[in-house]
Parts: C-alpha cells; structure tokens; sequence
C-alpha cells in the first residue's frame, strides 16, 4: 500500500514536472513573439497609416505602355498600348486597357521546324510509296512550306477593368531612395482580336492552305501589378496580366476524332484550339490629372 | 516650495500657450499645412513602421515642430521667461538663444525606422517548391531547401539545393509537336543541384492593407555556382540510347520577394536561372541495322547505334528558369535592435 502510495505521489510529481516543463516551453514561445507591439491606451484601434498621400482618389490616369508576351511555343509578340482609369477612390478605379500587336517574333522552336520543312524538302504530290517522303505525308495537314505564315498570334485586346489597390506603402532601396508603391490587382472582360488558321475540311483544301484569318473573342481578363511612385503625378508601372481563352497557336491538326475528339481528324476546326492561359508583363507610366495629390487626415 | 509649484504650474502653462498661438498666424498654419504635405510620405513611413504606434512618433514630431515655433514667438509675447526667473531663479532657463539657432539643424530622419525582421547575425532556413517557367517540353519541378547565414544585414551567404528526380514532367505539348509536325526536340530532364550562393538585400519595405494593418517585404538577388545533375531523355533513337546523369558546374542568378508574416517568417517568391552547359542528344539516328545503322553527330551513316560515344552532340549553353515558392525560417527568432525606437 505504502509503496502504491509512493509510486501514485512519484507519478503526480513527474506529471506536475512535464505541466511546468510544457508551460516554461509555451511561455518561452510566446516571448519569441514578445516584440510584436500591443498599442494600449488612446493609440489603440487607431488607423495604421496617417497623412497618406491621396495618389489616387477623384483622379484620372493615362498610362501609355508596352507588353510583352509570356511563354510564347512558336512567336514572342511586343504590343504597344494604353490604360485610361477614373479612379473613383484610393482603393477602386474604372478604366480600360487597349494594345496592339507591334511586333511578333519567331522564337527558336519555330526556326528549327522551318530548318526541318526546308531540309525535307516535299513536293506537291508524294507517292505512298516514297518512304523518303513519310514526313511529308504525315504532316501534309500540318506544314506548310512558311511555318511562320500559319502561326496563331494575338493582334489586338481591350479589357474595359476594374482596378483595385488594397496595398500601399513604400520601398526602400540601399536604406536611400525611398519610394511609394502600391500594389493592385485588376479584372474586367477581354476582347481580343487574333489570327488563327483557316478552318478547312478535308487533307485536300488543308494541305492546299496555310493562311490564317481575323477573329475575335470574349474572355476574362485579370492580373495585379505594382505602381512606384516618381513623383506626385507620376508612378512607374509594372504589371502581369492573364487573359485565358483557347487558340490553335501551331495551326495544326490535333483533335476532332477518337475519344473525346482528342486525335487528329485531318481538318482544322475549332476543336483544334487548346486553353491557353496567356500571360503578358507591362510596363508603363501613368501620369495622374489633376497633378496636385491631396493628403489624408 | 510653494514657489517651485507656482513655477512648475507656470512652466505648464507656457507650454500649453503656443498650442493656441499657432493656430493665430494664417499664413504659419498654411506653412506647417505644406510641410505636413511634403512630409506626408515620411510620416507614413515612421508610422508603418510600427502600426498605429507610429502615429505616436507622428504626434512626437507635430509638438517638437510647436516647441520650436513657441520658441521664435516667445520674446514677442514680452517676459514669459522672465516672470520664472523672477519667481525661482533656479529655474529660469539658461538658454542661449541666439547660439542655439545658429546650430545646425541636420538632424537625420529615417523614412523607414527599424527595419521590421533584421537578419544580421541570423539564419535562414528556407524549404520551397520549383517550377520550370522557360521549357514547354519537359518540366523541372522539384523540393528544395536553403540554408544562408547573414553576417551583414544586406548580405547573406549560404547554400541551396533542389531535388528534381522524382517530379521531371513531360507536357502535352511535347507530343502534339512531334506528332504534328515530326519534328523531335532534344529533350533533358534533372535529378539535383546544389549551390553556393550569396544574397543581396537592397529593398525593403512595407504595405498597409486596406488601411489597417502592415506587413513588411523585402527585395534580395541572389547568385552563386555549384552543380547540377542532368541527362539527356533519348528521343530519336530510344531503343538503342539510355543515358545517366552526368554533373555538371553550373551557375545561377535570381531575384526574390520574402514577404513577411512574423519577424522569424516569410513567405518567399524567388526566380532564379541555372545556367549549365547542356549536352544534346544526337539528332541523327541513321538506319534500323543496329550494327552498322547509326549516326554519327553529322549524319554520316555507318557507326554501330550502341555506341554510346555517338549519342550526344551538341552543347548548349542553357538557361533554366526556375519559380521557387515557399518559407523562409529565421533563427534565433528574436532579435535585439542596436538603437531604441
């Protein structure tokens, strides 16, 4: 009895010994966060910033900018465009964003195809039973003798958007340049004008042409971007910018038979078009009218 | 002792008095309303720095600015001083005014005080995720961890390394371009690197969110050397080809963002380009004898397709453009600051 008495008190010892052991730990714990700052008395619930500068609020921006695409398979695109926006307060603003296509370039995949279409070298018409010619036959739907003239390429896009800025602050570089900065996130519907491939029907009339055609589409549009402010009426922007919506870019056959239309059907269609995501980097200055900011309270 | 407490409660009053005068002069109060504007960005600074305990420092600054103009005003108001030296003359101040204006006023402000997570003297345990973003063929994803050291605030060294073997990913891309246009591309795929590196921290800084509350980031580069670990995946001729993982030196560069949630952790975004040189599978495959039916890397016929001296090629200069996301750790994870607040 004494001894179960002894072993009870040991084990209630050792128990109260781990409780102050796990209280010591969580004590100490609590002190690696002791400097994060607790405002008591008349400073706390007040607001984190004062005397803001207002860059924004009751001000247009005019943005002149150039983009560039992102991840580009088969052409690098530049555009040239602008941002006009209303802003209707520090955090939202109305506006739209419009660029075209001034440049496209071909990127290093798209000159090794041409390097092997020129190295094949396929006449009009190939016998069945060339075997010199299977790559030519094979790709009779897909390779025309200018890869570059049937590539997909985006020409134009305007996103009427809605901006908003729920991050300010500022940026220090080298503890000597001191810059305001914001960062904001965008959305609005896109419309975007692009030159895809001509549907064709038959091995025939694809393999006849590889030219492409307008069209226009309807998607989303949505990205963020920070703005670093140079002066009171002018910010350097930078943003990245998505815009989703499906497209053949290669101009090749790839789906419209088998199960779920996933293997070639020797035309092209729109069930030739893949999801693409798009991404695009701008960059550009906004100037803000009126010039003067206000300050907040 | 009486005559100490009239003069403390004179003292008191004097010090409530330019309160008031300062509203009185349009064209002073229009003065501090513009330096109060030019100021604005500084203000927010010091009060980011710590949320609305700032707004103390803001409010500290307001009174020094109506000390000094109480000051200049004083001798206009005729005998303030006077009446406490008359009454305690140990108390009546002992200033010269004159000799104190003419002292330089180059105090220096910082915009941004106390920089939030100091790293001086800390370390940075640093697990993320990579993500190839330049290769539409093959993707390098991969685990990784990184371990620095800053023996300076702005400058850190330590070591990376990213584990790919397991997560090498081939894209639907990659097919539809063969089968389309039978164009084969030399393709690779990655089992580790490791490097040494040192960080650079030129930009911090911070944002208020929606008004309410901060959080601090800060801008890094970040470059080094080490190796890397790749090989080439047979593609026009796999069934004769098999290649294994060589090392090979390689360098790399990048730029980050760690965004801070505790003054121990952040968050990071980090883009860093490993540049190696790549060794090519050989284009040419020749015929179908596997005696005599390979080719060599200029597509002369006639070498035996096991020999393996004829699989690879060309080198290539290449850069692999890795996202990696993920945490940085500090340790110890509390820090003491040189100076007071």
């Amino acid at each position: 009895m004494g001894t179960k008495t002894m072993n009870i008190a040991a084990t209630s010892r050792s128990f109260v010994y781990v409780l102050a052991a796990g209280l010591v730990v969580c004590t100490a714990s609590k002190s690696a966060s002791a400097q994060e700052v607790v405002v008591t008395g008349p400073l706390a619930g007040a607001p984190a910033a004062h005397r803001l500068r207002l860059y924004r609020e009751g001000r247009f921006e005019i943005q002149p900018n150039a983009t560039f695409s992102l991840l580009d398979e088969f052409k690098r695109e530049i555009f040239v465009g602008a941002t006009l926006n209303y802003n209707l307060s520090e955090s939202f603003a109305l506006g739209v964003w419009g660029s075209f296509a001034v440049a496209k370039m071909d990127t290093a995949l798209t000159q090794h195809i041409q390097d092997r279409i020129t190295a094949r070298d396929c006449p009009a018409v190939t016998s069945e039973a060339d075997a010199n010619y299977l790559d030519c036959r094979l790709t009779k739907v897909n390779l025309g003798s200018k890869f570059t003239n049937q590539l997909g390429t985006v020409d134009w896009m305007a996103v009427p958007q809605l901006t908003f800025t729920p991050f300010r602050g500022k940026i220090a570089f080298f503890q000597s340049l001191f810059v305001d900065t914001d960062l904001h996130f965008f959305a609005g519907p896109a419309f975007v004008g692009l030159s895809e491939r001509k549907n064709c029907s038959s091995v025939e009339t694809c393999s006849a042409s590889f030219s492409t055609a307008s069209r226009t589409t309807i998607t989303g549009a949505f990205g963020l971007g920070l703005s670093f402010f140079t002066h009171k009426w002018g910010a350097l922007v930078i943003d990245w910018r998505a815009v989703p919506f499906s497209r053949n870019v290669g101009g090749f056959d790839t789906a419209g038979s088998g199960p779920n239309k996933a293997f070639p059907d020797n035309k092209i269609s729109s069930d030739d078009r893949q999801f693409r995501f798009n991404q695009y980097v701008s960059v550009g200055y906004s100037m803000f009218l009126p010039f003067q900011n206000r300050v907040s309270e | 002792m009486n005559k100490s407490r009239i003069g403390l409660l004179l003292v008191a009053a004097l010090s409530v008095l330019p309160a008031s005068a300062l509203a009185a002069g349009k064209a002073k109060a229009e003065a501090k309303a513009s330096i109060g504007t030019d100021s604005g960005s500084e203000a927010e600074a010091s009060a980011s720095t710590n949320g609305a305990g700032a707004s103390g420092e803001e409010a500290g600054a307001a009174g020094t600015a109506a000390a000094d103009d109480n000051e200049s005003e004083t001798p206009d108001t005729g005998g303030g001083l006077e009446d406490i030296c008359k009454i305690d003359p140990e108390a009546c101040p002992k200033i010269d005014f004159d000799k104190e204006a003419k002292k330089p006023l180059g105090e220096q402000i910082f915009a941004v005080q106390q920089i939030y997570a100091l790293r001086v003297r800390r370390f940075e345990l640093n697990p993320f995720w990579s993500m190839s973003l330049n290769d539409q063929f093959v993707g390098h994803n991969g685990i990784g961890l990184g371990i620095n050291f800053y023996p300076f605030n702005i400058l850190g060294i330590g070591v990376s390394g990213t584990y790919f073997n397991w997560f090498n990913t081939d894209s639907s891309f990659n097919a539809d371009v063969r089968r389309s246009a039978r164009v084969g591309v030399p393709l690779t795929e990655y089992d580790w690197n490791a490097s040494v590196n040192l960080t650079f921290v030129p930009a911090y800084g911070k944002f208020a969110g929606f008004g309410d509350f901060i959080f601090q980031y800060d801008a890094y580069i970040v470059a080094g050397g080490g190796l890397i670990s790749t090989r080439p995946i047979p593609v026009f001729d796999p069934d004769y080809r098999n290649f294994s993982y060589k090392v090979k030196p390689s360098g790399n560069v990048g730029v980050g963002l760690r965004i801070f949630f505790y003054r121990w952790m952040a968050a990071i975004l980090e883009l860093r380009d490993y540049i190696y040189q790549e060794e090519l599978e050989n284009t040419h495959t020749g015929g179908s004898d596997p005696k005599s039916g390979g080719a060599m890397c200029d597509g002369t016929q006639g070498v035996n397709h096991s020999d393996a001296k004829y699989w690879l090629c060309e080198k290539k200069l290449t850069n692999a453009v890795q996202a990696q996301v993920g945490f940085s750790f500090f340790l110890p994870t509390t820090f003491d600051y040189r100076l007071p607040k």
